[in-house]
């Protein structure tokens, strides 16, 4: 059976884009709108992979990275980080984040400054999920 | 080099003596018998220093001494008295003189006086050289800086325009793909969601650079007399169905007794057609899950004749750090969504009807934005001396 890549992007472009890059590439996609829908579909679906988004109305991506990774039953899933927002910044603000908070929140299994090319984010796909 | 001095007395003897003093002691010496002579000497010559008698007959050296500081006042001029001549001395002074000696002449105290006045030459000199530099200098600075800022605008405004192709491109690529899907599979959905992708990035594109256009172009404005309210109705029905598909709800407050103004018809319709925009973006930023989406445009008249456009939002709001920002170039507060262009054409045509723009607004209470358009006249001044300016 196909593998359920949950893919969690305000913009419209960007679901239609990277859900059609999963289905013909073999997986199952599942399409969020925000991070509060994400991490609702994140429980319903239990995918294999996450790819999300950071800068994300309602629950921003920020917040939904940090609560998967606090889940006991979602913190194993990997997840790529698909962003506008530099890494450099990213990382950052998870630092700080960490320190302010008094814990340790592992990095993303990968990490892509938007606009993704379907091959980039392809290998980094393949090579999570083996 | 050495200093010229011009030697003024009708006394052959002292002329005889006193030049060869003062070749001695460096100077290279002219020499006059009479006012007359010595002016035509000073004209064609122009030595730095006189040194003249103050009694002779025809021109007398204080009429000389007038003369000469008229046409050159740096010039040290260095008055030889007789005993007796105490008035004209107290008047040559009152002329400028740099100093007197008095006859017979003591080459101690004639040095002293000649040495006094080569400084005040000295440091005239020196201190027009430090004011010429010091000008020169602010100028040059100033012109320096001038260039930076510019090259830091245009620096700002290509990284941002950048940034926003970027994402553009991002998107073209996005629907290329997915229709190359579409194509390679003959799958219908496919074909369609990636043909919706390019077109609504080929408008994406279209409106930036409509948008870069509407701000560089010098369009003379329009005024003429109109209601006031014509471009609220306007702005409002044309808004209300991208409001309604939104979600939100846009009401129009308007006093139906305003008066007609002169202003520029297309110009404030582009200000307010801005400002509704961004008040319906407010409203559905999911950032702020706020129940109630309204937007509501109100036209108001002061005492002073000025007519005031308000647009309200029940958005998110804005902290103080962005609300400053907002009328600059390229700031936007939309991410990917925004260029920062909006508010600045909306800025900049308000400006040219002698107008005023501001923004009330707090986190997460919803933003106000207020257009102050004078009555016209007054803005009609304004924006021709914006021209000539």
């Amino acid at each position: 059976m196909a593998k359920k890549v949950l893919v969690v992007d305000d913009e419209l472009d960007i679901r239609v884009f990277m859900t059609t890059l999963l289905e013909t590439s073999g997986y199952k996609p599942i399409a969020a709108e925000d991070g509060q829908q994400g991490l609702e579909f994140a429980r319903k679906h239990m995918p294999a992979l996450i790819i999300m988004d950071i800068m994300m109305p309602k629950e921003s991506g920020i917040h939904m990275y940090r609560e998967l990774k606090n889940d006991p039953g979602l913190k194993a899933i990997p997840v790529i980080i698909v962003s506008a927002l530099s890494k450099k910044t990213f990382f950052h603000s998870q630092k700080v984040l960490d320190e302010y908070e008094g814990e340790r929140v592992p990095e993303p299994a990968a990490y892509i400054e938007k606009p993704p090319e379907a091959d980039e984010l392809l290998d980094t796909i393949h090579q999570i999920l083996g | 080099m050495k200093d010229t001095i011009l030697l003024v007395d009708d006394e052959e003897g002292i002329r005889k003596v006193l030049s060869i003093s003062l070749a001695d002691s460096g100077y290279d010496v002219l020499t006059a018998s009479n006012g007359e002579e010595a002016l035509g000497i000073f004209r064609t010559r122009r030595p730095p220093l006189v040194l003249t008698d103050i009694k002779m007959p025809g021109m007398d050296g204080v009429e000389l001494l007038r003369k000469i500081k008229q046409e050159s006042p740096d010039t040290e001029v260095i008055m030889i008295t007789g005993h007796g001549d105490m008035g004209l001395a107290i008047r040559s002074l009152q002329f400028d003189a740099a100093d007197f000696v008095t006859k017979p002449i003591n080459d101690e105290a004639l040095e002293i006086a000649l040495r006094r006045a080569r400084e005040r030459i000295w440091m005239r000199d020196k201190l027009r050289e430090y004011t010429e530099n010091l000008e020169r200098l602010v100028t040059e600075k100033t012109r320096q800086l001038v260039e930076s800022e510019r090259l830091a605008a245009i620096g700002q405004t290509v990284a941002v325009l950048a940034h926003a192709i970027k994402n553009i491109t991002g998107g073209l690529k996005g629907g290329m793909f997915v229709l190359e899907k579409g194509i390679e599979r003959d799958d219908k959905q496919y074909l369609s969601q990636g043909w919706e992708m390019i077109k609504g990035n080929v408008d994406k594109i279209a409106n930036l650079a409509l948008d870069m256009l509407n701000y560089a172009k010098e369009r003379i404005p329009d005024y003429r007399l109109w209601d006031p309210n014509r471009p609220v109705r306007e702005v409002c029905e044309l808004m209300r169905p991208r409001a309604e598909k939104c979600g939100v709800e846009l009401e129009m407050d308007i006093d139906p007794d305003l008066p007609e103004i002169e202003f520029d018809l297309e110009g404030v319709h582009c200000c307010l057609t801005n400002l509704v925009t961004n008040a319906i973006d407010a409203c559905v930023d999911v950032e702020c899950s706020k129940q109630v989406k309204k937007v509501v445009v109100k036209s108001l008249q002061q005492d002073d004749g000025a007519v005031i456009y308000r647009v309200e939002d029940s958005g998110c709001g804005m902290d103080e750090a962005t609300r400053e920002k907002i009328f600059r170039m390229f700031v936007s507060s939309k991410g990917t969504k925004g260029t920062g262009l909006g508010l600045m054409i909306t800025r900049k045509i308000v400006e040219e009807h002698g107008g005023t723009i501001t923004c009330e607004s707090q986190k997460g209470r919803g933003a106000t934005f207020t257009i102050k358009l004078p009555p016209r006249g007054k803005s009609a001044a304004v924006s021709r001396a914006r021209q000539c300016a």
